[in-house]
């Protein structure tokens, strides 16, 4: 099933590994995990893979299987993992058995957080600082889930197949986050916050703009055309980048 | 000089945004104009190859309305055969006899065509043309080029844009401009179901280079048609009447079956044609196909004119040798300023495109920076020169560019970019 697996490489790849962004930016997360000292490692039986290392009061995410995890969390298919992510599924650990308390009672309160930002309501939204981390938790989906359509899904390849190469700068003005995707020799990256010499830009004029575009409240056409948000440079870039975070909700609406 | 300032052109916007999706919809859309900013939004008035918007600014057009306008806007001689044909008689019960002069006067005129059929846009024929190749053939194949544009209908929509079914795209198959032996393979991948294949005369991708046909291309199009029962389509409605009165197909020396018309037919009044070579006549005639507003006369009248017109300015190859003097004005301007103007296409309708800098921005800048102080240039799409666009107009545009490759030099120096 193509939607389960597409939707399976978003869940890990876009949303669970959003956890390290969250932490970086949300007080309650980072209070949350100062004294975790945990690698959690997440594997889809013939899919995907991604580990979260907490230490220090900092939380890594990194793609694949890690050397030597505490806990190895296994889902029998892709979507075992989705309806793990919807709340109805249950991982089957392979190994840490000794932190199965870890695994029901603390590791849920972090997703639930993440949650808590991803799935927001209006009067949260009115919020200035709930504004600014779900901006910058939308954008970092946005820029995993780019990657992963252009590459696993077949309506997103397609799309993608027409963005040139190089380097595209997303980011909010005037110094609000920013992140990058690069495609380069036919593979699509997620590279680093506010690259030198992007191919493409595409700009929101603040916060404001920028959460209202991705929570779908604003007419991109009008936002472009009225300055709010810009582009320059190679336009078909962005025009692909566009199709494929249109395609997001289609698997995380 | 001053640039321009678009105050009333943004207090529109901001009353239609509220009552109309997009504010301006469709490729008129301010949001294709990089920055939109620098361009304005809604024209109040125009005349020869000029227009006004609706905070006075003034424009030397060179997009025509995206090809339509090709003797100037107002011309007397179109607006008076449209407004004499308006008082007589425009859309009534009954066809026009303008239509049968108009169609006699394209059968005429354009080489190896046998007859014409009228309707308003650009999409409506060629979808026509694709409905004629399918029950001509009985076969369900289309095959376009990538990055070809022949409207707006489903399949001819790019996929995976809003509202284009996977479905949509079923037979329609994409290949490359410029290259016989992908046309020779999907043929060979769909025995005996490859209906048609439609092209226009050189590709005119948006946003890239334009590309003329290589030595041979059309004749071997035309040859691997023939052998396979495969009706071949050209869409002339962009290039139309801009390379040959005969029609592009002529220009490059081949005979198409169906051959699609719209932009400069009526100088701005809303007319397409199909026309198509004697043995698609009774094929054409098997499919039901019309529009509420397809029979207006007046669109017909203005076309005769138009084509009248045309005709007697020999407008194809003064239009050529106009783009030819303009463009290479141009480049050499450009030259001085140590920049490279890469000029693709045919003349009376090339694409122009600052080299310097990979990712377009620099280009952007300067179109914008034309386009604020009255040169209206897109940076996305092919330029269109008009039969209005006499020596006043190209030393004043040619004063405009060297401005504009000023200021973009200069803020290069300053390490930073113009608009
Ligand atoms: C080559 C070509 N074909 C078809 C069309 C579609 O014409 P219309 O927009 O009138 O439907 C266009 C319009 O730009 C065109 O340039």
């Amino acid at each position: 099933m193509e939607y389960q697996r597409v939707k399976a490489n978003l869940n890990l790849h876009a949303v669970l590994r959003n956890l390290e962004t969250l932490v970086a930016c949300d007080d309650k997360a980072a209070e949350l995990i100062k004294s975790w000292e945990v690698t959690l490692q997440f594997s889809v039986l013939r899919g995907p893979a991604l580990y979260l290392e907490f230490q220090n009061g900092r939380c890594r995410a990194g793609e694949g299987v890690h050397h030597a995890p505490d806990v190895r969390l296994f889902f029998l298919s892709a979507r075992h993992l989705n309806r793990m992510m919807d709340g109805k599924a249950s991982p089957i650990p392979l190994k840490g058995f000794t932190r199965l308390s870890f695994l029901t009672k603390e590791f849920p309160k972090l997703t639930d957080r993440l949650e808590y930002f991803l799935k927001p309501d209006e009067a949260l939204l009115a919020d200035d600082a709930f504004c600014e981390i779900n901006t910058r938790l939308n954008l970092g989906v946005a820029a995993y889930a780019v990657r992963e359509l252009a590459t696993t899904d077949s309506m997103g390849r397609l799309n993608a197949a027409s963005m040139p190469e190089g380097t595209l700068s997303i980011r909010v003005l005037p110094n609000g986050p920013s992140v990058s995707i690069v495609k380069e020799n036919g593979g699509y990256a997620v590279g680093k916050p506010n690259p030198e010499n992007p191919m493409a830009v595409m700009s929101f004029r603040d916060m404001g703009v920028a959460n209202d575009l991705m929570n779908g409240k604003c007419d991109a056409f009008a936002a472009l055309a009225k300055g709010d948000v810009s582009m320059k440079g190679k336009i078909p870039m962005i025009e692909a980048v566009n199709l494929l975070m249109d395609r997001i909700p289609h698997y995380l609406g | 000089m001053d640039t321009y300032r678009y105050a009333q052109s943004q207090a529109l916007f901001d009353r239609a945004v509220k009552v109309i999706p997009c504010g301006v919809p469709g490729h008129m859309s301010p949001a294709v104009n990089i920055p939109p900013s620098a361009y304005p939004i809604y024209a109040a008035r125009s005349e020869g190859a000029r227009f006004w918007d609706v905070d006075g600014n003034e424009f030397i057009d060179y997009m025509c309305g995206y090809g339509p306008m090709i003797l100037g806007y107002g011309n007397p001689v179109v607006d008076e055969a449209a407004q004499r044909q308006s008082w007589e008689a425009d859309l009534t019960m009954c066809a026009s006899p303008k239509m049968v002069e108009l169609a006699e006067f394209l059968v005429d005129m354009v080489g190896s065509m046998a007859w014409a059929f009228f309707a308003k846009n650009g999409g409506d024929v060629t979808n026509y043309a694709t409905m004629v190749a399918r029950s001509a053939t009985g076969r369900k194949k289309m095959v376009a080029i990538k990055g070809g544009y022949h409207g707006v209908a489903p399949w001819m929509q790019a996929l995976g844009h809003p509202g284009v079914l996977a479905e949509d795209h079923a037979h329609t198959l994409r290949i490359p401009w410029n290259d016989v032996g992908a046309f020779e393979q999907v043929i060979a991948e769909h025995p005996g179901d490859v209906a048609g294949f439609i092209a226009t005369p050189y590709h005119v991708p948006t946003f890239y280079d334009s590309e003329l046909p290589e030595a041979g291309y059309w004749q071997k199009i035309e040859a691997l048609c023939r052998k396979e029962g495969i009706v071949l389509i050209l869409d002339d409605i962009r290039h139309g009447f801009r390379l040959n009165m005969q029609g592009s197909h002529v220009h490059y020396g081949f005979t198409p079956d169906l051959v699609c018309y719209c932009k400069a037919l009526a100088n701005g009044y809303p007319i397409s044609a199909l026309m198509g070579t004697d043995t698609m006549k009774n094929e054409a005639a098997k499919v039901f196909y019309t529009g509420s507003y397809w029979y207006q006369a007046m669109p017909m009248a203005a076309a005769l004119a138009c084509l009248g017109e045309l005709k007697r300015l020999e407008a194809p190859e003064w239009l050529l040798k106009q783009g030819g003097n303009l463009f290479g004005k141009m480049e050499t301007l450009a030259a001085g300023y140590g920049f490279h103007l890469k000029v693709t296409g045919e003349l009376s309708m090339p694409n122009v495109r600052l080299t310097d800098d990979p990712s377009g921005m620099l280009h952007q800048a300067w179109c914008a920076e034309c386009t604020k102080r009255g040169v209206f240039l897109a940076s996305h799409h092919n330029w269109f020169v008009s039969t209005a666009h006499d020596e006043e107009v190209v030393a004043r545009t040619l004063e405009i560019c060297d401005e504009a490759f000023q200021v973009i030099k200069e803020a290069a120096a300053q390490g930073r970019q113009a608009s």
